[in-house]
């Protein structure tokens, strides 16, 4: 794609501008000497947080870059003041972090830019770095991670190494590590460590509440805390993507103090509009009950863990944590976790097939499908 | 002798039923023995693999994967087989991880192999293999040529990519892939292949019906001001774009079609005129 010229037009507009004022950006949403391809009504309304003590400014929305495929719309969240943009050596085979480069262009330094990687030792990772810099067409990235650690066992002592070599050398001005699960654990041993400057984790509405108070417990420790999965699979979830739910769990994550910005995917300027709409206000009631709906939906599938199981079961199960086990799986995506649960259990109780009985003893207060939930988690994890 | 024919007939099935099923083995290549249990995942789980990645894949209509570790020596060759939605949507899948400054090789529907890294495409099947070898400058083209060869005599399905791509024109073409959503950056045109030019892209988006074609056509001509109708195909419009440059897009029965971020609209048009003509 030729984005040069578009740049160049734009700029003779005289409507690009570095790090966009409220002003420039009123100028661009109601330019109509180059058209944009859409239809919106008002500039955007940005806010920004600092990212922990790396004080890096951005805005509480950014751009998750993962499955973008047209560069247009990585150049329109930059022209309309996004400031943070997330993609990975090993999306796409590193044809993102290219499409990323040639999006940002002479741009690159106003944004934060932040890539990944999965090598498994030093050599690896700084080989990958190197690669992911000539891709992106930069000198440095902002945050460089390791990409999907979800306990701290799966990060070596030459994995640390590489991230400090890497800020030594100016390649990376600062460094952390992205999850998707165990961040109960995971986030207070990074804050301990004291070498990590960022964590990206997933969060969302529909998580246990103990996440919460792991990234509380990060921020304060000076971690800077980004936040994936924030629409918790809504992108591809038709039930969420009704109704505005999808903009109410953004808002959700946004409003969250202690997460500095969050990087929904985008694919296409709708998208990208709709979601900017985070920042422009506090989460509401309405949202409140969008979200409420939503979990209401699940309900008859996913356990509150309120412990307020009706009878016991004829045959031992521990009927909460078996569905606890299920809702790390199925509700927050978490598999690995859920059957690491189930299999704790004894040999007795895994081996216990719930189809097996004809009427369930165990009855939820509030409308889990008890035996049908039981017989999905035995069918996932035994 | 006709009746001993007959007789082999079942074991001869038979043989070839399995060997369709031994796509995913590391005797496939002597000197090889595999490592550590098959792995299996599905779009519930691939996360757990993929981390944030998986997302590519579930764009592309992806249902299920089977993957082993292959080992010689101090080298191990992971190789993952997709499912994915269908035969189209398992190229798509390579085009959007190949890398598009080197040659596609004809292996299926088309491949890719590089020093430490080997993907194809054949019917629904997606193919990746990573070499892990101590030294991160190994070069593994060999072994990765042989392994590609054997699973694709193995898997079944089409070997010839999706017939569309054939219509865009060839001269200075560098490129082509599918994009599984928001051809351009615009939700309306949902799924479609796009070409990359030396300068500009070409897209195709096939529409379930010409009605349903002209109404996106219809809004897309409503997003550009300034937007006017041009003769390419059964109806079109030109205009000239923030980010796309100059821009042509035409209508041809239920495809969809078009020129982005060439110089000027008229030089949009010119080119749409052709890519409208190969489109039957």
């Amino acid at each position: 794609m030729n984005s040069t010229t578009s740049r160049r037009d734009f700029l003779s507009a005289g409507l690009a501008l570095p790090v966009l004022s409220a002003g420039s950006r009123m100028a661009l949403w109601q330019s109509s000497e180059n058209p944009i391809p859409s239809t919106p009504s008002s500039p955007p309304k940005l806010s920004y947080r600092t990212l922990g003590h790396t004080g890096l400014k951005v805005t509480t929305v950014g751009f998750g870059c993962m499955i973008t495929s047209d560069p247009s719309v990585v150049q329109r969240a930059v022209d309309l003041g996004i400031t943070y943009f997330d993609t990975a050596r090993g999306y796409q085979h590193g044809n993102n972090e290219r499409m990323v480069g040639a999006a940002l262009g002479n741009k690159r330094k106003q944004v934060v830019l932040s890539t990944k990687t999965e090598a498994r030792d030093k050599a690896g990772q700084l080989k990958e770095l190197d690669t992911s810099l000539s891709e992106l067409n930069t000198d440095y990235v902002d945050i460089w991670y390791l990409h999907g650690k979800n306990s701290p066992d799966q990060i070596h002592d030459d994995m640390i190494e590489a991230l400090q070599l890497a800020k030594q050398q100016g390649k990376a001005r600062y460094v952390g590590i992205s999850t998707h699960s165990g961040q109960q654990q995971l986030l207070p041993w990074m804050a301990q460590k004291g070498v990590f400057d960022v964590v990206l984790t997933a969060f969302n509405f529909s998580m246990d509440p103990g996440m919460e108070q792991a990234i509380d417990a990060a921020a304060k420790a000076g971690m800077g805390v980004v936040a994936m999965k924030v629409m918790a699979g809504g992108s591809r979830n038709q039930k969420l993507a009704q109704n505005g739910a999808m903009l109410a769990a953004l808002k959700w994550v946004v409003n969250h103090p202690h997460v500095a910005t969050t990087i929904p995917s985008m694919t296409d300027m709708d998208q990208l509009e709709e979601n900017l709409k985070a920042m422009e206000g506090a989460f509401s009631e309405g949202d409140q009950k969008l979200l409420a709906a939503h979990l209401e939906r699940i309900q008859p599938f996913y356990c509150r863990m309120c412990g307020k199981c009706e009878g016991t079961c004829a045959k031992g199960l521990p009927v909460a944590d078996v569905l606890r086990c299920l809702t790390y799986a199925d509700g927050y995506g978490q598999f690995a976790l859920g059957r690491e649960r189930f299999l704790e259990l004894t040999s007795e109780q895994v081996a216990v097939r719930c189809g097996d009985c004809a009427e369930c003893t165990v009855k939820c207060p509030f409308g889990v499908q008890v035996s049908s939930r039981m017989a999905r988690a035995q069918e996932l994890f035994a | 002798m006709r009746a001993s024919h007959l007789a082999l007939l079942p074991m001869l099935l038979a043989a070839g039923v399995a060997c369709a099923q031994d796509y995913l083995s590391c005797q496939l290549v002597p000197g090889w023995a595999q490592s550590g249990p098959k792995r299996q995942y599905t779009a519930e789980n691939l996360y757990d693999y993929k981390d944030g990645g998986a997302e590519g894949y579930l764009s592309y209509g992806f249902t299920r994967m089977q993957g082993i570790d292959c080992k010689s020596g101090g080298t191990t060759l992971t190789i993952d087989v997709s499912e994915m939605a269908d035969a189209d949507a398992a190229y798509g899948m390579f085009a959007a991880n190949r890398d598009p400054r080197l040659p596609i090789v004809k292996i299926g529907m088309g491949g890719q192999i590089q020093p430490q890294s080997a993907l194809f495409a054949k019917g629904k099947y997606y193919v990746e293999i990573v070499a892990i070898d101590p030294n991160p400058n190994g070069d593994h083209t060999a072994e990765l040529r042989a392994f590609v060869t054997g699973m694709q005599e193995r898997l079944e399905g089409r070997s010839t990519a999706p017939e569309a791509l054939d219509w865009f024109p060839k001269d200075n073409l560098a490129s082509t892939r599918l994009v599984p959503e928001s051809v351009l950056g615009l939700k309306q045109l949902k799924r479609g292949y796009v070409a990359t030019y030396k300068q500009g892209q070409a897209f195709i988006v096939v529409e379930a019906s010409p009605e349903s074609a002209a109404e996106v056509l219809k809004e897309l001509r409503e997003r550009f001001d300034g937007a006017s109708s041009v003769p390419v195909g059964d109806e079109a419009f030109q205009a000239k774009a923030q980010y796309l440059d100059g821009i042509c897009i035409f209508r041809k029965g239920r495809y969809l079609g078009g020129y982005t971020n060439l110089p000027a609209p008229q030089d949009a048009a010119s080119q749409a005129t052709k890519l409208a003509a190969n489109i039957p």
